[in-house]
């Protein structure tokens, strides 16, 4: 089919790059926002702007907490109806709790599971979710949106899309393709090596382009392998549901001969029982560790077979002083005594745990998180770059054939680059103008940003009429403005509306605040900064720009 | 805060580890040196780079548990050679220091 090895993987990386490059994007950018997703909770959420705070008394705060979540969230109540062969009974039986937080969590996620019985998956569960404060337990209210870790962080591997969860198989198929996209970029570069610290932005720019593209995926080539599969090991259960499906048999197997060494019982006993103080149970677990010199609060807490004499509660130590995450300790719960104590992983579940804790990021090193965001901010450069190059390397040669595709294929970069930064900015701006007390918020807030992306597109459609005559879309340089005035706009309406400054966050090192508004400031004046040059640009174009000479590979 | 001092110690041999490197190579040497350079200094150029990085490292095991250590180094080594990518681009002249060793005149002195 191709003449040689590498034209053919160059083959493969243009145009599984261009396409599944715009879902990369999404990825990679919400990505590097997800390495955040908490301190923008708190930018989005002023009423829960405080310090992190500890798993409180479950003794005296979570016990009545999770006895208020009597029934599973409407929306989970109706996916679980349609999994089941007879209609779900009025009120469904409580079957675990569970307590999540981490040492950047000032506000506490709990959650019950429910039976769903006659489910045709097997141990089917239904959730209640609430988030509370944890320093007196009251609940939060459930129409404000939690814009990182509710927004931001699943749209990096969901996009929103839950229909059939085809957002899930969308990212994958898009991570699948970054990985082809190394391998084939590395056997395309003809000179990785030589040119390795090569960046040339005086040259034309087809040259520049591929000059920053190159280096952005060179330099940062183990980051953007190492995301990449991570992500795909993360949600390898749904990729490849082996487990809940090919080998359910051997599974039920397995977890019955693990009950009999572990004495964690997989089903309830059916028999009515009570829970002892799992405050004692917490206080046991951390003198544990304390007496072995390492740090720790709980992470996690759960309780099993909820009600039942078999009961038992997992406490898990937080993961701030290494990758991995997990490690537990489990309690009878009738009687507080330790039944199992988690044993050190083996050699694939420690490799396992490694790619998914640096992938998901729970430890305690703030160097290392913004190391991440870099390397996902190069990864979105690398991918941006690739689409600027695919235009400039083809528009004059489709402007003279009338060929509209560098004009579409632009239009969708400009949405997918600039388009997608000015939604999530302006979604931020809508958090903090929208009235406090508007009712479904939430939904307010999520619909802004669809609508602020859908207009930067036909912005950029409308535009990129330009490229047709093979001159640069002006809906760069429009949309590059429009990034640098929202940008300000949302650090100056955060001010407005809560009274939380840089001065006063600054002042108070209240760095969750303080680290998004001054973000926010630095892309706003680089977006001025790009938006001139891309100005400038357009006014004088080099003589250079306007000629074809090919650059040495595709 | 020491470990944050072993941080700022490690980015930094990173970074100048990563410049060593690229003065290494003919291209990068001759946007800071008018004067060619002799094949010794290339493969002194080079030990002292890949020492550099290897120091970084070491730096980076002194403050963290190993397996966050070698992530740490992974993105500073990324984020190094990307600087020193950008003032080759920008500023060559300012890694002159780096070659401050070698007695030839900077390049258009």
């Amino acid at each position: 089919m191709f003449a040689s090895f590498r034209l053919s993987f160059a083959w493969l990386h243009t145009w599984f790059g261009l396409v599944l490059g715009f879902v990369l994007m999404v990825a990679f950018f919400f990505g590097s926002l997800a390495v955040f997703d908490r301190e923008i909770d708190r930018w989005a959420l002023p009423q829960t702007r405080i310090e992190a705070q500890p798993m409180p008394s479950f003794d005296k705060i979570l016990a009545s907490r999770f006895a208020t979540i009597t029934e599973p969230d409407p929306e989970e109540i109706e996916a679980a109806s349609k999994r089941v062969t007879k209609p779900l009974p009025d009120k469904l039986t409580p079957a675990h709790f569970g307590a999540y937080t981490t040492h950047r969590d000032p506000v506490l996620g709990m959650y019950v599971g429910f039976d769903v019985p006659n489910s045709t998956l097997p141990d089917d569960h239904a959730y209640g979710e609430i988030t509370i404060d944890p320093r007196d337990g009251h609940v939060l209210p459930r129409d404000r949106l939690a814009l990182g870790s509710a927004f931001f962080y699943p749209m990096h591997f969901s996009l929103h899309i839950t229909w059939y969860d085809i957002g899930y198989w969308i990212v994958a198929l898009a991570a699948m393709a970054m990985l082809a996209a190394i391998v084939s970029g590395v056997v395309m570069h003809r000179k990785i090596f030589r040119e390795f610290f090569t960046f040339r932005p005086g040259k034309k720019l087809l040259r520049s382009t591929l000059d920053l593209h190159n280096l952005t995926g060179v330099v940062a080539l183990p980051f953007h392998f190492l995301w990449s599969l991570s992500g795909l090991i993360i949600f390898a259960g749904i990729y490849f549901p082996v487990l809940d499906k090919m080998m359910q048999p051997l599974v039920e197997a397995h977890e019955r001969e693990e009950a009999t060494h572990t004495g964690l019982d997989t089903h309830p006993s059916g028999k009515p029982g009570t829970l002892a103080s799992v405050d004692a149970m917490v206080t046991a677990a951390r003198e544990r560790w304390a007496s072995r010199g390492v740090p720790g609060e709980v992470g996690f807490l759960f309780v099993n077979h909820v009600g039942n004499s078999n009961a038992s509660v997992s406490i898990y130590r937080d993961s701030t002083d290494r990758v991995a995450t997990a490690e537990g300790l489990h309690f009878e719960g009738a009687t507080g005594r330790v039944i199992f104590e988690d044993p050190p992983t083996g050699p694939i579940e420690t490799v396992n745990g490694f790619l998914s804790g640096m992938h998901l990021q729970q430890f305690k090193h703030w160097t290392l998180r913004w190391l991440i965001f870099f390397g996902g901010l190069l990864s979105s450069v690398c991918i941006a770059t690739g689409f600027i190059f695919f235009v400039e390397k083809r528009k004059h040669a489709h402007a003279r054939e009338g060929h509209p595709g560098s004009r579409w294929v632009d239009a969708l970069a400009v949405t997918t680059v600039t388009g997608m930064v000015v939604a999530t900015l302006f979604v931020l701006v809508m958090n903090r103008a929208l009235p406090e007390d508007l009712a479904h918020r939430d939904t307010w807030e999520k619909t802004s940003f669809w609508i602020a992306w859908l207009l930067t597109f036909v912005h950029a459609a409308w535009r990129s009429g330009a490229v047709l005559q093979a001159r640069m879309s002006k809906a760069w340089a429009e949309q590059c403005w429009v990034i640098a005035v929202s940008g300000a706009l949302a650090v100056v309406l955060n001010a407005a509306t809560t009274g939380d400054h840089l001065g006063r966050t600054l002042a108070a090192a209240y760095w969750p605040v303080a680290g998004v508004d001054l973000t926010l400031l630095v892309s706003a004046f680089i977006a001025v900064i790009v938006a001139r040059r891309l100005q400038q640009h357009a006014s004088h174009p080099s003589p250079a720009t306007a000629s074809l000479e090919e650059p040495e590979h595709a | 805060m020491p470990d944050a001092l072993l941080l700022i110690a490690a980015l930094v041999c990173a970074v100048i580890g990563m410049g060593w490197l690229a003065l290494a190579m003919d291209v990068h040497w001759n946007q800071v040196r008018a004067a060619g350079r002799s094949p010794r200094t290339a493969i002194v150029l080079r030990v002292l780079g890949w020492a550099s990085l290897a120091a970084s490292l070491v730096l980076c095991l002194m403050a963290d548990t190993a397996t966050m250590a070698v992530l740490v180094w992974m993105m500073l080594l990324a984020v190094a050679a990307a600087s020193i990518a950008f003032v080759l681009s920008v500023q060559p002249g300012i890694l002159a220091p780096l070659i401050a060793f070698n007695g030839d005149s900077p390049r258009g002195e």
